[in-house]
C-alpha cells in the first residue's frame, strides 16, 4: 500500500476539531497521525485506525476541551437546584393556589390520558391479525339513485373463481350466517351460527384454547367461542362433545365439537360464536344454488402472497362484472369490485353497507375527533387558570426578581427559572393526572359503555405521550407569565414603582374565554339531558306500548299459536307479517317508467295497521278476506314525500315483472331508533304461509301478563324450541340507556369544565381580595356594609360578565344545535331558552364563588386585616 | 507550594522531556515513556500532564519542524525550565535522604 493513500479516519478528526482547544490543536494532530503511520506499519490499518479513535476518544479531558458554552451551563446545574427548591416553597405558601392549578391540570391530564387509551383502543382494532395486510374482504359499487355506493357482499360464485383463476389468491374464505336453535342436553338457545370455508382459521388470528384449527375441514365438526363453550359446558372441556343445531324445525345435524377459541381481544370487529364448515349450507338450505350469480354470500375474503397482488386481482375483475350484470336485473348491476384490506376495515365500515364487520360496533372516529375537541378545552381551560394565577401572584415576587436580576440573572434566565418551575407544577398534576386517569376516568368510561379498552401503564407509547403532553402543557401556560413577568426593569422593581398583576387585560380575556368555555359545557350538558327526556316521550309513529310480539317458524307455528291466542281475552287483535317494524325489513328496488327508488318492504296481514296501531293518513287499509289486495301498496309520508307525488293514490310502480298500486298512506313511523333517519317504506300483503313474526295487541294494563301467557302458550307448544319474542317497546334494545349514557357523559364533562372555570375565578378574586385587605379593613372600620363592598369587589367583574355572556349565548346555540344535527336525525328543538338556562346556570355559580369570598372579607375583624403586612 | 507539587506521572514525564532534549515532543516521549514503563500509555494522559505542567512553569515548549509522516503540522519540542529541574533536583534529594534514612534491619527484618 503506497505511503500517500494512507489517511487515518475521518470523523474522529472532525470530533477532534471540535472539542479541543484551538491552540493545541496542530500539535497533537500531528502527533497522532505520526502515531498513526506507525501503528498501520506495524500492524493493520484497520487496526491503526481503531487506535486512532480510540485515542482521540481518551483525549476528552478537562484540560485538553476547549470551552464550551455549556460547560458553563452546566454550572447552572446548581442553580436549576435552587429554582426547584424556590418553586415547591412556593407551592406550600400558598396552598389553594397550587391546588387549583395542579388539580386542574391533573383533571386535563386524566382526561388526555382517557383520550390516549381511547385512539390506542381504536386504532388496535383488529390488528392482532397476522394476516391483516394480505387479507381482503371483496366488495363491490353500485349505483344508487344516482351515487355509487359499496355494499360488503359478493357474488355466490366469485370465491371459488378467484381461486381458481388467480394464482396470486392463496386463500379464499366465504361467510355466511345463519339463525338456528342449537341444543345440548337441556339447554337450547337460539344462536346465530358462521358458515365458513376451512380456511378461515387460518386467514384469522384466531387461536385455539382447546382442539385443532384444521378440524373445519371435516363437515361434521363445529369450532365454538370460549363464551359459547361456558354457556353449554360450563368449565369443562368440550371437546369430542356433540351438540345438535336445528337449522329449521325438522332440519337437524349433530356436530361433533372439535375447536374451542381463546378468549377474543377486546379491540376486535369479528368474531364468532359457532363456526361450522361450509359445505354444510347445502344441508341447512335444500336447493342451495352456489352458482347462482344474482345472489350474494355475506361475504368474501381473499389472501393473496403480497399487499401488492391484489391490484393483479383487482385488474382482472371486469369479466366477473360482466357474468353478473348478464345474469342480474340491472337492480343489483355491479358497477365495480373493490377489495378492503383487513387492517384498515374497521375504519371504512360506516361507508359500507351490508359489511359483516359492521355487527361489532362502528368505527369511533368521531367520536375520537369530539374527544380531541374536549381534551383540548380542557387542557386550555386548565392552562388559563395557571397564566392567570401566575400573573396575579406575580407582584408577590418582584422582590425576589429584583434581586436575582440585580445579581446576574438575564432576562433569559428569569423565563428559564419561571419555565422551570412550571414544569415542577405540571410533573406534580402528571402524577396526579396519571391516576386520575387510570383510576378514574378510564375506568368511570369502559362502565359506561360497558367495555374493556385494555388500558396499561405498561405501554411504551404512553410514556412517550406522557412527556410531550407535559412539555405542551407546561410550555402553553408557562410562557407568557415568565415573558411577562421578566419584561420588568430591576430598577423599577426594586424601587417599588411597578404596579402589575391584578389589572392585566390577558387576565379578563383569559377568563372571560372560560367562562364562554363553560358556559358551552352546560349547555351542552342541560341539552343531551333534555334531549334524553324528550326522545323517550317522541312518539315512534304506532303504539309501541302495547304490542308484544313473537317470531314463528312456519306457517303451521304461526297458525297454532294464533289459535291458541285467538282464545285469549286479553289479546284485542292478532297479525302476522313477514318483516317487523324493529326488527327486519326487505330492501327493494322500485321501478317507475323514469327512474328506479330503492325503499324498504314491509309484507304483513291485513290486519297488522290495527295491531301495531300505524294510522292511515289517506286512503284505505288491506281488506281482510283471503287473497285480497294482492297488488296493493301502502306507503308511508316519507316515501311519497321523496317521490314528490301531490296525490299518492292510484300510484303506480313494478317490483320484478308485478305492477302493484298504492291504495293508502300511512303516517311516518319509526322502525329503528331516532338516530337514523325515516326511511321510505311501503307494505304489501304477505301469503299467510310466509308470516315469520305474529303480533299481538294486548291492554296496556294487561300487557305483561299477556306476555307470560304467550310464553307459557309457546312452551306448551313448542317445548323443544325457545321462545324468541318480546315487548314491541325493547326492539330498539339499550337505546335509551345509550340517550341516558350521553347526557351523563356531558352532564360530567361540563361539572369538570365549570369547576375548571371556577377555580380559576376564585383563586382570582382571592389574589385580588388579599391585596386589598388594608382597603377593605379601611372601608368597614368607616362603616361600609355588605352592600358597599360587595359592590366594589363585584365591579371589576360586571363588564366581563356581561361581555363573556353575549359572547356565550349565541356561540354556544350554535355549537349545540350542529352537535345535535350531527349526532342525531332526530333531536328535540333547540331554542336560545336552553342557552339562557345554561347561562344563567353560569351566572349563579360565578357569583356563589365570588359571594364565598365577600363573606370571607365581611367576617374578618378589621383590626386583624390592618395588622397584617 | 500546592503549584509546585508534582504527581507520580508528571514527574515521569518531567524527567523524560530533560532526558530527551531536542527530541522532547508528543510522539517521542510517550515511546521513551512507553519502552521504559512496559505499558502502553494514551496520548491525552502524556498530552493533558504536558499542559498541566507547562500552566505550573515547569516546562516551556516551542513549535519545531514539521515532517510529511505528520500531515505537514509541527511538532512542539518541550523543555524543562531552571524552576522544573530545581523540582526534579529537590525531589531526587528527597528521595535519596529517605532511602539513606531507612535502617538496612528494616529490609531484612521484611525479607524473613
Amino acid at each position: 500500500m503506497k505511503p500517500q493513500a494512507l489517511h487515518p479516519p475521518k470523523w474522529p478528526l472532525k470530533f477532534l476539531r471540535f472539542f479541543l482547544k484551538e491552540e493545541y490543536l496542530e500539535e497533537i494532530e500531528g502527533d497522532i497521525e505520526e502515531i498513526f503511520h506507525e501503528n498501520a506499519e506495524r500492524f493493520s490499518v484497520r487496526k491503526a485506525k481503531r487506535i486512532y479513535t480510540w485515542e482521540i476518544i481518551k483525549l476528552l479531558r478537562p484540560n485538553l476541551i476547549r470551552n464550551f458554552e455549556f460547560v458553563n451551563q452546566l454550572i447552572q446545574f446548581s442553580m436549576f437546584k435552587n429554582y426547584f427548591k424556590i418553586s415547591v416553597r412556593g407551592l406550600l405558601k400558598s396552598p389553594v393556589n397550587s391546588f387549583i392549578n395542579i388539580f386542574g391540570l391533573a383533571a386535563a391530564i386524566g382526561f388526555s390520558i382517557f383520550f390516549y387509551a381511547f385512539v390506542v383502543y381504536t386504532f388496535k382494532r383488529d390488528q392482532f391479525h397476522e394476516n391483516k395486510n394480505v387479507v381482503f374482504l371483496s366488495t363491490f359499487t353500485a349505483s344508487r339513485e344516482g351515487a355509487l355506493r359499496q355494499y360488503g357482499q359478493s357474488p355466490r360464485p366469485l370465491g371459488e373463481l378467484l381461486k381458481q383463476d388467480f394464482p396470486q389468491v392463496i386463500n379464499v374464505c366465504r361467510v355466511e350466517d345463519r339463525n338456528v336453535i342449537v341444543k345440548h342436553g337441556d339447554n337450547i338457545f337460539n344462536e346465530r351460527i358462521r358458515f365458513v370455508d376451512p380456511t378461515f382459521l387460518d386467514m384469522f388470528t384466531f387461536p385455539l384454547k382447546w382442539g385443532v384449527s384444521t378440524s373445519l375441514s371435516d363437515v361434521n365438526s363445529i369450532v365454538i367461542s370460549e363464551p359459547m363453550a361456558e354457556k353449554y359446558f360450563g368449565d369443562e372441556n368440550p371437546i369430542g362433545q356433540s351438540i345438535l343445531v336445528k337449522f329449521s324445525a325438522e332440519n337437524g345435524k349433530e356436530f361433533k365439537i372439535t375447536g374451542v377459541a381463546k378468549k377474543f381481544p377486546s379491540s376486535r370487529s369479528f368474531d364468532f360464536h359457532f363456526l361450522i364448515n361450509f359445505e354444510n349450507l347445502r344441508t341447512a338450505q335444500p336447493g342451495f344454488d352456489s352458482h347462482d350469480w344474482s345472489a350474494f354470500h355475506q361475504a368474501t375474503f381473499v389472501q393473496v402472497a403480497q399487499p401488492s397482488d391484489i391490484k393483479i386481482v383487482e385488474a382482472g375483475m371486469e369479466k366477473y362484472r360482466r357474468t353478473q350484470n348478464e345474469v342480474v336485473e340491472k337492480d343489483w348491476a355491479i358497477a365495480s369490485f373493490q377489495f378492503e384490506p383487513l387492517a384498515t376495515l374497521h375504519i371504512k365500515t360506516d361507508e359500507i353497507r351490508e359489511d359483516v364487520f359492521r355487527e361489532g360496533t362502528h368505527s369511533n372516529i368521531t367520536s375520537i375527533k369530539f374527544l380531541t375537541g374536549v381534551c383540548t378545552l380542557m387542557l386550555l381551560l386548565a392552562c388559563f387558570n395557571y397564566i392567570n394565577i401566575a400573573i396575579s401572584t406575580s407582584v408577590k415576587r418582584l422582590k425576589e426578581l429584583g434581586v436575582r436580576k440585580t445579581i446576574g440573572a438575564t432576562r433569559r434566565l428569569v423565563i428559564v427559572q419561571f419555565l422551570s418551575e412550571n414544569i415542577v407544577v405540571t410533573f406534580f398534576a402528571m402524577l396526579v393526572g396519571i391516576l386520575l386517569g387510570w383510576l378514574v376516568v378510564i375506568p368511570w368510561f369502559e362502565g359506561l359503555w360497558d367495555f374493556s379498552m385494555e388500558f396499561s401503564l405498561n405501554d411504551p407509547r404512553l410514556w412517550m405521550y406522557l412527556p410531550i403532553i407535559m412539555l405542551i402543557t407546561a410550555l402553553a401556560s408557562g410562557i407568557y407569565p415568565a415573558i411577562y413577568i421578566s419584561r420588568f426593569q430591576t430598577v423599577t422593581i426594586l424601587k417599588g414603582s411597578v404596579r402589575f398583576g391584578q389589572k392585566n387585560p390577558v387576565t379578563k380575556i383569559f377568563l372571560g374565554f372560560q367562562l364562554v368555555l363553560a358556559c358551552m359545557f352546560i349547555t351542552s350538558a342541560i341539552v343531551f339531558t333534555m334531549n334524553g327526556d324528550y326522545l323517550a316521550k317522541r312518539s315512534w309513529g304506532y303504539s309501541n306500548r302495547d304490542v308484544i310480539y313473537t317470531a314463528v317458524e312456519n306457517e303451521s307455528v304461526y297458525q297454532q299459536l294464533n289459535d291458541v291466542m285467538q282464545r285469549n281475552p286479553k289479546i284485542l287483535s292478532i297479525s302476522g307479517s313477514v318483516q317487523h317494524i324493529g326488527k327486519n325489513h326487505q330492501t327493494t328496488i322500485l321501478h317507475f317508467p323514469d327512474k328506479d327508488f330503492e325503499a324498504d318492504r314491509l309484507s304483513v296481514g291485513p290486519t297488522y295497521f290495527n295491531t301495531m296501531g300505524i294510522e292511515l293518513v289517506s286512503g284505505r287499509a288491506f281488506k281482510d278476506f283471503d287473497g285480497s289486495d294482492k297488488n296493493a301498496v301502502v306507503v308511508n309520508e316519507t316515501m311519497a314525500k321523496n317521490l314528490s307525488w301531490v296525490n299518492p293514490i292510484g300510484q303506480q310502480f313494478r317490483i320484478d315483472s308485478i305492477t302493484y298500486e298504492v291504495v293508502g298512506v300511512a303516517k311516518d313511523f319509526h322502525s329503528y331508533s331516532f338516530f337514523s333517519l325515516l326511511r321510505p317504506t311501503f307494505f304489501t300483503v304477505a301469503d299467510k304461509k310466509d308470516f315469520r313474526f305474529l303480533a299481538l295487541k294486548v291492554n296496556r294494563e294487561q300487557e305483561q301478563s299477556a306476555f307470560e301467557d304467550l310464553k307459557k302458550a309457546w312452551a306448551t307448544l313448542y317445548p323443544e324450541i325457545p321462545f324468541n319474542g318480546g315487548y314491541q317497546e325493547d326492539v330498539w334494545g339499550n337505546y335509551y340507556e345509550q340517550m341516558g349514557i350521553h347526557g351523563h357523559v356531558w352532564r360530567v364533562f361540563a361539572s369538570v369544565a365549570v369547576i375548571l372555570a371556577m377555580l380559576g375565578l376564585y383563586g382570582l378574586v382571592a389574589i385580588n381580595i388579599s391585596g386589598r385587605v388594608k382597603e377593605f379593613s379601611i372601608r368597614k372600620i368607616l362603616g361600609a356594609d355588605y352592600k358597599n363592598i360587595s359592590n366594589n369587589i363585584f365591579k371589576q367583574y360586571y363588564v366581563l360578565i356581561i361581555v363573556s355572556l353575549f359572547v356565550s349565548v349565541p356561540l354556544s346555540f350554535i355549537f349545540i344545535k350542529s352537535v345535535l344535527d350531527f349526532a342525531y336525525d332526530y333531536h328535540m328543538p333547540v331554542t336560545i331558552w336552553v342557552v339562557t338556562m345554561a347561562a344563567s346556570l353560569l351566572v349563579a355559580v360565578v357569583i356563589a364563588t365570588v359571594a364565598t369570598q365577600i363573606i370571607k372579607v365581611f367576617k374578618t375583624n378589621p383590626v386583624e386585616g390592618l395588622k397584617t403586612e | 507550594m500546592k503549584k509546585t507539587k508534582l504527581g507520580e506521572f508528571e514527574e515521569l514525564v518531567l524527567l523524560t522531556v530533560a532526558a530527551l532534549q531536542q527530541d522532547a515532543y508528543g510522539v517521542e516521549i510517550k515511546r521513551e515513556l512507553e519502552s521504559r514503563l512496559k505499558e502502553r500509555l494514551s496520548v491525552g494522559s502524556i498530552q493533558s500532564a504536558l499542559k498541566r505542567m507547562e500552566d505550573k512553569g515547569f516546562l516551556t515548549s516551542q513549535f519545531g519542524e514539521a515532517t510529511a509522516k505528520r500531515g505537514g503540522k509541527r511538532k512542539r519540542i518541550y523543555a524543562t525550565t531552571s524552576h522544573g529541574r530545581k523540582v526534579l533536583e529537590d525531589m531526587k534529594d528527597i528521595r535519596t535522604q529517605l532511602w539513606s534514612a531507612i535502617p538496612k534491619l528494616a529490609f531484612e527484618l521484611k525479607a524473613i
